[in-house]
């Protein structure tokens, strides 16, 4: 089986199967590149499934529908159809929007995100890089997002677009501060930034349970912790209770609204892969990353992102929206009390033990 | 007969209550010299009055006789004048019932607005003005309401030329994109337009929103966009089989079968026709059945506004309606555009095997509660829908009733008002039902007055079904004996109304010897509620807004008719 993880990063490692080490820097470019486009490659696959086809799916299994069934086997070639059909759509670009921004906004959302995954330990040894730095790497990089959708929203030249954006970056600005605190929570157990330390700080037994080790993942540890970072997480990546930035029935589609073809497609993506980011960082903090019994982990650590997907869909289906204040509100007064509670706690637990 | 009796009318101090109805004589000495004339309506009397003194006759009718409800305004045309009715009810007892006449000469349609006394009056006066062209003087902003501004000639009057081409040039006329300054040249507000075409609309409403911030700081619906001369096509068929398809398009949630009774009703208290015992039932259990659906829809919908596109309560509440659809199209033939009333009875009998559809029947309701349990598991009971429904969109009993809201709103607000028990038609009064009120006030309380008023409905129909299984076999009358062609006395003037899906849906008719209704004039109980989305809104948040235009549960084909 293969190690779980690996002391050489997945560049070095295509660099030493192709042979690129003898090229010097060129070399090296090249198996980075390679290694990025395999992980965004793999990033995509899983968004492509998601958003024309699971997301319907499980929608529809949650409203008692049948979805799309048409096209291939449980109607996956719906993903193909999907695809070809949004990207031969008109891209329609208003008269009064601004320009640079309008066009830039879409791949900054969607940039971000996969960028994120750079730092991931997906298992078998899958991470591009693994710098000391790795989880501020995560976090800074996929608030990147927010500028985005303030871009959007204020290129766009359109009342609900503005509106989308502003609400964006107030919610965004409320709970990635507990989103953070609650992550360095986790720093102070595992005692280190750097990505791969903290799922190997995951890997000690805990407690055993009738023979089954069960391992030391920070969800168990601190499952107040855990939940404290599902809801921000929720918050930050948009969706039911806090999907107010787009809220369809109130502002449209917010930011988005102006937006069609190939940016739609972009903003769409964007979206998906912030989800599965959230759900990469959540398995990485909480779940242990790609640990797990018997089944190699990159397939454990798919199956964690997508447990996560799974539960933006079904708040999607179940949780109605705060309304604007109340998420200010909640953010503010709430999670960000809580999260600095939950800090606090946590450095003084592990202070005593340590 | 309702569990809940009506109260008494707390009549004893309001002028011309007596025990055996009112005393129309000592209602027209209060009024006095306003009083020029005296009409009999066929559901009340009506009192001619002079157009300068509209205001004080409406007020001292209001403050000291009692009658605190302005259902409707009727304006028509005749030869020789214009006339606007103002039909006054009383919210304690909507079977005392008075019209209040206003003539006005033909050379200058003017009399007195009666919004400072009713502010309902406000929106039925613009479309009297829009659609016959009254003018009421002091009223606060005399718009067309209906049809576009820019229309030429009120279509509705005599005189109107239908060939004449409208050139409407809109565009000129009204700039979407113009800077807004409504609240003073420096302030910081935004105007936006929700609307005619927006996810939250239920329809092609359009409402002119003034944002401060997120906030709301003036806000006006604007409707019309659905307006389909329904009042004129109803005018142009015959009473006896023409007109009966036309209401199933008013409200088509569907309340279509609610609104055939409005019909039916009118024109049957106007030509004078007793329904059969039996008929009556099935009208009832029909009614009864579409209430639900419609109310199933108005909870579905009100759960997108609230909870986002991606809801299942939508999904779930069109599944158990589509269990009352396959009823009702067993029973009528049709699932949305029913046409099953007929003047004097209905169009057929239960579907055969009768205790096999009474037995589907009687499984659906058997099921309901259980499926009520479910929604209140996913909805009322959710904690952020409670935090984002109570306390939002407050309407005070007051308010409610100055506006003329009728129905589910109303009885939201506290307002004990249901004309199924307070104007009894039909089977209801001897079945054993309650009216639901809540004291909320609130998105919440509209919310559960329609949950709970299912779960009446669903007594109502359980009752009704016992009732048509022991009915005996020789006597099944479905239908009364009627005229082929039906010519009521010229004159005769009839205002009916019935508890539809929204509320007080009224029909006001005029003969005029003919075979077709000289007027036709619809009361939409939409149209009423809607006018209270500004005194629910303004200083709330533009979701509070959404979520009380989806507890308002508009329909724009019965606003706009």
């Amino acid at each position: 089986m293969l190690p779980l993880q690996s002391a050489t990063p997945l560049p070095d490692r295509i660099s030493g199967l192709l042979g690129l080490g003898q090229f010097g820097v060129p070399g090296e470019l090249l198996a980075g590149l390679l290694a990025s486009a395999l992980v965004a490659t793999f990033v995509l696959l899983n968004t492509a499934v998601a958003g024309p086809w699971a997301k319907r799916k499980i929608t529809a299994s949650f409203t008692d529908r049948i979805s799309v069934n048409r096209i291939g086997p449980f109607g996956l070639g719906t993903i193909v159809v999907d695809s070809v059909r949004l990207l031969s759509k008109e891209l329609i670009i208003p008269e009064r929007v601004d320009r640079p921004a309008f066009d830039l906004a879409p791949l900054v959302l969607a940039s971000s995100a996969l960028l994120g995954f750079a730092v991931i330990p997906m298992g078998n040894g899958i991470q591009v890089a693994d710098p000391e730095i790795g989880l501020a790497y995560v976090f800074a990089i996929a608030s990147i997002a927010s500028l985005g959708l303030v871009m959007a929203g204020y290129a766009s030249s359109n009342k609900y677009s503005f509106l989308g954006g502003l609400r964006a970056v107030a919610q965004n600005l409320a709970y990635e501060i507990p989103l953070v605190l609650t992550g360095v929570s986790v720093v102070i157990f595992a005692g280190s930034l750097q990505m791969s330390e903290i799922v190997a700080a995951q890997e000690a037994t805990l407690f055993e349970v009738a023979g089954v080790a069960i391992p030391q993942w920070f969800a168990i540890v601190n499952p107040f912790a855990f939940g404290l970072f599902l809801v921000a997480n929720l918050a930050e990546v948009g969706r039911n209770p806090f999907d107010i930035p787009e809220a369809p029935t109130e502002i449209v589609a917010g930011y988005q609204t102006e937006y069609s073809s190939v940016y739609f497609v972009l903003f769409y993506l964007g979206e998906f892969i912030h989800i599965f980011l959230g759900g990469a960082i959540i398995a990485t903090l909480f779940l242990g990353g790609p640990a797990g019994p018997v089944l190699p982990g990159i397939v454990w650590f798919t199956i964690k992102i997508w447990l996560v997907f799974l539960l933006t869909q079904w708040c999607r289906s179940a949780v109605p929206r705060v309304r604007i204040d109340q998420l200010i509100t909640i953010g503010w007064k709430g999670m960000l009390v809580l999260s600095l509670a939950n800090l606090v706690l946590t450095a003084a637990i592990v202070g005593v033990i340590a | 007969m309702s569990l809940e009796q009506p109260e008494p009318p707390t009549g004893g101090d309001e002028v011309g209550v007596t025990a055996d109805g009112l005393d129309y004589d000592e209602l027209a000495a209060l009024v006095g010299d306003n009083v020029i004339d005296r009409e009999q309506h066929v559901n009340a009397e009506g009192f001619v009055i002079r157009p300068d003194a509209v205001q004080d006759t409406l007020s001292t009718l209001r403050n000291e006789a009692g009658f605190d409800h302005c259902s409707a305004v009727t304006a028509q045309e005749y030869d020789d004048r214009f006339e606007s009715i103002y039909h006054l009810k009383k919210f304690d007892d909507p079977t005392q019932q008075l019209s209040v006449v206003v003539p006005t000469t033909k050379d200058d349609p003017v009399s007195e607005s009666a919004e400072p006394v009713f502010r309902t009056a406000d929106w039925h006066e613009r479309e009297a003005y829009d659609l016959v062209g009254i003018d009421y003087e002091g009223h606060p902003d005399l718009r067309r309401i209906l049809l576009p501004e820019t229309w030429q000639g009120h279509p509705l009057s005599k005189d109107y030329n239908q060939n004449q081409p409208q050139v409407v040039p809109l565009r000129e006329h009204a700039n979407p994109l113009e800077e807004d300054h409504s609240a003073g040249e420096d302030s910081d507000t935004m105007f936006v337009n929700i609307g005619p075409h927006h996810p939250a609309t239920h329809g092609v409403l359009h409402v002119k929103t003034v944002l401060d911030g997120e906030q709301i700081a003036d806000i006006e619906p604007d409707i019309g966009y659905l307006h389909r001369c329904e009042e004129q096509m109803c005018q142009q068929s015959t009473y006896r089989h023409q007109i009966m398809p036309y209401p199933d398009r008013w409200d088509y949630t569907p309340g279509g079968i609610l609104n055939e009774w409005a019909y039916a009703r009118a024109a049957e208290s106007m030509a004078d026709i007793t329904v059969p015992e039996y008929a009556q039932v099935l009208r009832t259990m029909s009614a009864e059945l579409t209430r639900i659906c419609a109310h199933l829809l108005a909870l579905g919908t009100f759960g997108l506004d609230v909870y986002g596109d991606f809801t299942a309560i939508f999904m779930y509440a069109v599944r158990d309606r589509e269990v009352i659809q396959n009823l009702l199209e067993d029973l009528t033939g049709q699932r949305l555009m029913f046409n099953y009333f007929r003047l004097g009875g209905v169009s057929w009998d239960l579907p055969e095997p009768r205790e096999e559809y009474l037995e589907d029947v009687r499984d659906f309701i058997d099921e309901l509660p259980e499926r009520l349990e479910e929604y209140h598991d996913l909805i009322t009971g959710n904690e952020i829908f409670q935090i984002r429904c109570i306390d939002t969109g407050v309407l005070p009993p007051e308010v409610a009733k100055n506006y003329g809201a009728t129905g589910p709103v109303a009885r939201g607000s506290g307002i004990d008002y249901d004309l199924r028990r307070d104007d009894p038609y039909g089977y209801y009064d001897e079945l054993d039902w309650d009216v639901v009120t809540q004291d909320g006030c609130d998105n919440y309380a509209r919310v559960l007055v329609r949950m709970r008023e299912v779960e009446e409905s669903a007594k109502i129909i359980s009752q009704c079904v016992d009732l048509l299984e022991e009915w005996p076999e020789d006597d099944r009358d479905i239908q009364a004996n009627v005229p082929r062609t039906l010519r009521p006395d010229e004159d005769k003037e009839v205002y009916e109304a019935v508890e539809g899906a929204k509320g007080e849906l009224g029909i006001y008719m005029r003969s005029d010897g003919t075979d077709k209704p000289a007027r036709f004039k619809i009361r939409s109980p939409c149209f009423s509620n809607l006018q209270t989305l500004p005194e629910m809104s303004e200083g709330e948040y533009i979701p509070d807004m959404v979520a009380s235009l989806g507890s308002l549960d508009i329909v724009l084909g019965e606003v706009d008719r």
